[in-house]
C-alpha cells in the first residue's frame, strides 16, 4: 500500500475558510525543517499549491487524464518553496460532469504512478474541498489513503457545520479503516470570543484544537505576493504560528473518532451562542454579575 | 436489512426504454451509457422470447461512456454520438436514452438534443435512468418523453379521425406474446370498423407516433401506458378509455367494443356481424376439444404467476371458461414501493382469486406455489424448477420463457383463446403421457415370481405417480421391502 510510506494527512474545511493557505504554509514550515513534503491538491478548483510554487502553471492530473496520453510524473508535479512536491488534482468546468469521482481517480491515478516510492515523503498533505458533498470527497480519508485528517474552521457557524458534517463522514468511514481525527485547526481567530466558540464546539463533539491561527495582515500580504508566509515573513509572528502548527501535525499521534452533533443539537447549539454574543455585543450582564 | 432476491425477473428502466424504442418501425435508439447495458438486455431478451429487432445488441449505437466522460462530463461524447449515428443509419425517429452514469453525472442530454434537433434532425430524448425503476416504467416514460417532443421535430397538420384509437399498455419483448397479441388486437379493431396505431412490431412504426395526436381515443390495456395517454389528453384532448387487460375470447371482445363504443361510436350492424362470426369460430374450434376439456380434468387448481395484465386477462378466462379454479396470483410487475396508477384493479383480482400476492423473489413465489394446492402452474420458464419438484404441468405464459420461440403467437383476442387452449391442453396431455411412461417403467420392473408385498408396494407408487419425482430403480423397490 503507497500510503505505507510518509505520513498521509487529509486537510479538509469549507471552501474559502483558509484551507489552502493553511496547508501550503504547514508544507512550507515542514520542508523548512527539512522534511520531504508532497502537498495534493484534491479541489477542482485547483489553486491549492499557488504559494508554494509563485503562481506558475502546473498541469492538473485530471487534465493529463483527459488528453488520454501516458503520463509521467514529471508532468503533473513541480517543486515548489523548500522541495514540496506541489500536485493538483484539478477536475472539470464548474457545472458539468463528477469532480468526486475525478478526485477518486486522480488519487488512484497517483498510486499507479508509484509516487510515493518515488519520492520517497516524510509527509504528504491533502487539501480536500470540505463539503463531503458526495463520496469522491471522502476518498482521502477512506480505504486507508490517509490515516488522520485535520479539518480547518473559523468561528463562523457554516464553517463548524462543515467541519460537523467532515466528522459525520470520519464517524462512518473510521470502524473500516477510513482516517481518524487529528484536531481542529481554528482559523481567522479574532480577539474576543471566537476561541470560546471553537473551544466549545471542539468539546461537545469530543476533539481537539491543533492550534490556533489569528487573522493577520501578513496573510494577506504574502499571498497577495503568490508566496506563503513561511517563504515571505520567516521572521513574522505569524510565520512561528505556523511553525508551531506543523510541528504540532508532524508529531500528534491522538487520533480519535469525534462524535458530530445531530442537526437538531447543532441549531440549538448554534442559538445558544447566538444569544450570548447578543448579550455580550449589547454589554448585558448575566449569571453572579448580575447582582453587582 | 436488505434481503437477497433470488431469480429477479424484471431489468431496469433503461431496458425498458431500449426495448421499447427498438420494437419501433424507423426508430434508432441511441444509448448514452457505459459499454454493456444495451448489450445485457439483448442478451436477456434474446434468450428468453422473440429473437432480436433489428437495432438491438451489438447493433445499438452508444457512447459507451468512459470514466473520462464521468469525470468531464459526457456531452460532447454524446453530440458527437449522434452526429456519427446520423451519418451511417437511417431512421425516421432518433430516441436517445440516458443511463444511470449519465443521470449521476447530470450530462445536458436535453441540450445536445435541441443542439441537433436545430440542425433539422429527428431527434428526442428521454431522462429515464435505468435506476429510476423497472422496464415496466422504462416503457411508460419513454412514450411519454417522445410524445411530449416528437410533435416539434416531426411536424404535420392536425386532423382527427374519428375511427383512429392508439393502443397503449402492451410492454415490447415483457410480454412473450406481445408481436402477436397487437397483430390479434389490430385485427379484432379492425373488424369493428376502427383502425388502431399500435406503435410497434410489424404492423407499428414511427408513423403510429405522428398519427397518435389524430386519433379519437387512446385505450389503455394495463396500469402501464396511462402516461403517454394522459400526455395526448393533455396536448390534443383525446379521452382516455382505460381497461384492466387485453380481451381474450369473444365476450371480453363485446365488452371491448361496448366500451369504444361510448366513446367513438361504432357501426351497429358492422360490431354484430363480426362478433357472431369471431364467436362461431370460437365455439367451432371449442366443440372440437369438449371432450378433452373433461376428460383431461382442465377444471383444475391453478397458480398464476404473471404481470397484472395477464393475471386479470387469463385467469379471468381460465375461470369463467374452464372452470380453473385460482388459488393464488403472484403480480410481477416491477411496480416501485407504494407506486400508485390512476386504474385500482385490486376489485376485479379478488373476483380472479382470494390470494393476490406481490413481487419478483422466485424464493417467496416458490413457497406461494409449495403452499397452494395447485395442480397446474400458470408462469414462466423460471417456474420450472418448483414444477419439477412438485411434479405439476406447467404452462408458460409470461416472461421469460426460455424454451419456445414465440414470433407472431397471440394469447389474447379470440385466437389467443384457441391458443391458449391448445397450449393448456398440450401441457396437461404432455404431463398425462408423462405420468403413463412412469407408470409403465415401474409395470416392466415385474419380472414374475415377486412376493404380494412387492407387488402392493409398486401398486402404491403407482397410485401415488404424482409424488414421484425420479423413476423407481429395482434396488429402490426391494429396499422398500
Amino acid at each position: 500500500m503507497a500510503g505505507k510510506i510518509g505520513k498521509h494527512i487529509a486537510i479538509y474545511g469549507k471552501g474559502g475558510i483558509g484551507k489552502s493557505t493553511t496547508t501550503s504554509n504547514i508544507s512550507a514550515a515542514l520542508a523548512e525543517a527539512g522534511y520531504r513534503v508532497i502537498q495534493i491538491g484534491c479541489d477542482p478548483k485547483s489553486d491549492s499549491t499557488n504559494t508554494l510554487r509563485g503562481n506558475n502553471y502546473l498541469p492538473t492530473v485530471l487534465d493529463s487524464l483527459r488528453e488520454g496520453n501516458k503520463i509521467h510524473l514529471d508532468d503533473i508535479s513541480v517543486k515548489g518553496f523548500g522541495g514540496v512536491l506541489c500536485i493538483e488534482s484539478g477536475g472539470p468546468v464548474p457545472g458539468v460532469g463528477c469532480a468526486g469521482r475525478g478526485i477518486n481517480a486522480a488519487v488512484n491515478l497517483l498510486q499507479e504512478l508509484n509516487l510515493f516510492e518515488e519520492f520517497k515523503p516524510d509527509y504528504v498533505l491533502y487539501d480536500v474541498l470540505g463539503d463531503v458533498v458526495c463520496g469522491g470527497f471522502a476518498v482521502p480519508i477512506r480505504d486507508g489513503i490517509t490515516d488522520r485528517a485535520y479539518v480547518v474552521s473559523s468561528s463562523d457557524f457554516m464553517a463548524l457545520y462543515a467541519a460537523n458534517n467532515l466528522f459525520k463522514a470520519i464517524n462512518k468511514y473510521a470502524p473500516t479503516g477510513g482516517a481518524k481525527l487529528g484536531g481542529v485547526i481554528a482559523n481567522s481567530m479574532k480577539p474576543g470570543y471566537h476561541r470560546e466558540i471553537v473551544d466549545d464546539f471542539v468539546a461537545k463533539t469530543g476533539t481537539s484544537i491543533a492550534g490556533y491561527v489569528n487573522r493577520s495582515l501578513d496573510v494577506q500580504q504574502s499571498e497577495l505576493y503568490g508566496k506563503t508566509v513561511i517563504e515571505a515573513k520567516p521572521n513574522s509572528a505569524q510565520a512561528d504560528i505556523y511553525r508551531n502548527l506543523a510541528k504540532y501535525i508532524a508529531e500528534n499521534e491522538d487520533l480519535v473518532v469525534p462524535n458530530p452533533l445531530g442537526s437538531a443539537e447543532l441549531r440549538d447549539w448554534a442559538r445558544s451562542w447566538g444569544d450570548r454574543i447578543y448579550d455580550i455585543e449589547n454589554g448585558v450582564v448575566n449569571g453572579v454579575a448580575e447582582a453587582i | 436489512m436488505s434481503n437477497v432476491i433470488k431469480n429477479p425477473r424484471n431489468g431496469c428502466a433503461l431496458h425498458g426504454a431500449l426495448q421499447t424504442v427498438q420494437e419501433i418501425n424507423g426508430a434508432v435508439p441511441v444509448v448514452h451509457s457505459n459499454a454493456g447495458c444495451g448489450v445485457v438486455n439483448y442478451l436477456a431478451n434474446q434468450r428468453f422470447s422473440g429473437g432480436a429487432s433489428s437495432y438491438s445488441g451489438f447493433s445499438i449505437p452508444g457512447t459507451a461512456a468512459q470514466e473520462r466522460h464521468v469525470i468531464f462530463g459526457g456531452a460532447s461524447r454524446l453530440r458527437e454520438q449522434i452526429k456519427n449515428t446520423i451519418k451511417v443509419q437511417k431512421g425516421d425517429l432518433y430516441v436517445i436514452l440516458n443511463s444511470c452514469e449519465s443521470a449521476m453525472v447530470g450530462d445536458d442530454v436535453d441540450a445536445m438534443t435541441r443542439e441537433i434537433v436545430e440542425q433539422g434532425e429527428p431527434v428526442v430524448d428521454t431522462l429515464v435512468a435505468g435506476f429510476n425503476g423497472g422496464p415496466h416504467y422504462g416503457y411508460e416514460q419513454v412514450l411519454g418523453d417522445i410524445f411530449k417532443s416528437i410533435y416539434e421535430v416531426k411536424k404535420s397538420g392536425l386532423k382527427r379521425e374519428s375511427n383512429l384509437v392508439n393502443i397503449f399498455g402492451i410492454v415490447p419483448q415483457k410480454d412473450p406474446y406481445w408481436q402477436g397479441n397487437l397483430n390479434e388486437l389490430q385485427r379484432i379493431l379492425t373488424g369493428l370498423g376502427i383502425k388502431s396505431n399500435v406503435f410497434f412490431g410489424t404492423e407499428g412504426g414511427v408513423a403510429d407516433f405522428v398519427n397518435a395526436k389524430n386519433a379519437s381515443a387512446s385505450i389503455v390495456f394495463s396500469q402501464w401506458g396511462e402516461l403517454p395517454a394522459k400526455i395526448l389528453k393533455e396536448k390534443f384532448d383525446i379521452p382516455v378509455i382505460y381497461r384492466s387487460s387485453l380481451p381474450i375470447g369473444t365476450d371480453k371482445v363485446q365488452d371491448l367494443a361496448e366500451a369504444i363504443n361510448k366513446v367513438i361510436s361504432l357501426d351497429e350492424s358492422l360490431v354484430k356481424d363480426f362478433l357472431e362470426k369471431e364467436e362461431h369460430t370460437e365455439k367451432s374450434l371449442f366443440l372440437r376439444v369438449r371432450d378433452e376439456i373433461f376428460e383431461l380434468g382442465l377444471s383444475k387448481n391453478a397458480v398464476i404467476i404473471g404481470d397484472e395484465e395477464q393475471v386479470i386477462r387469463l385467469g379471468g378466462f381460465l375461470k369463467d371458461r374452464l372452470g380453473v379454479v385460482i388459488s393464488s396470483v403472484v403480480l410481477i410487475d416491477s411496480l416501485k414501493k407504494d407506486e400508485a396508477h390512476e386504474t385500482n384493479n385490486e376489485e376485479e383480482l379478488r373476483t380472479i382469486s382470494e390470494n393476490i400476492y406481490k413481487g419478483i423473489d422466485q424464493k417467496e413465489i416458490d413457497e406461494i406455489v409449495s403452499s397452494s394446492n395447485a395442480e397446474v402452474i400458470f408462469g414462466s420458464s423460471l417456474e420450472k424448477r418448483i414444477a419439477e419438484k412438485l411434479n405439476l404441468p406447467l404452462v408458460e405464459i409470461s416472461y421469460p420463457i426460455a424454451d419456445k420461440l414465440i414470433l407472431n403467437k397471440a394469447d389474447a383476442g379470440v385466437n389467443g383463446a384457441i391458443s391458449l387452449l391448445e397450449n393448456y391442453i398440450t401441457v396437461v396431455k404432455q404431463y398425462d403421457e408423462r405420468k403413463k411412461e412412469l407408470a409403465s417403467s415401474i409395470l416392466k420392473e415385474v419380472k414374475g415370481g415377486e412376493s404380494w408385498r412387492e407387488l402392493s408396494q409398486k401398486k402404491s407408487f403407482l397410485r401415488q405417480s404424482n409424488l414421484i419425482t425420479e423413476l423407481p430403480t429395482r434396488e429402490y423397490i426391494s429396499a422398500q421391502r
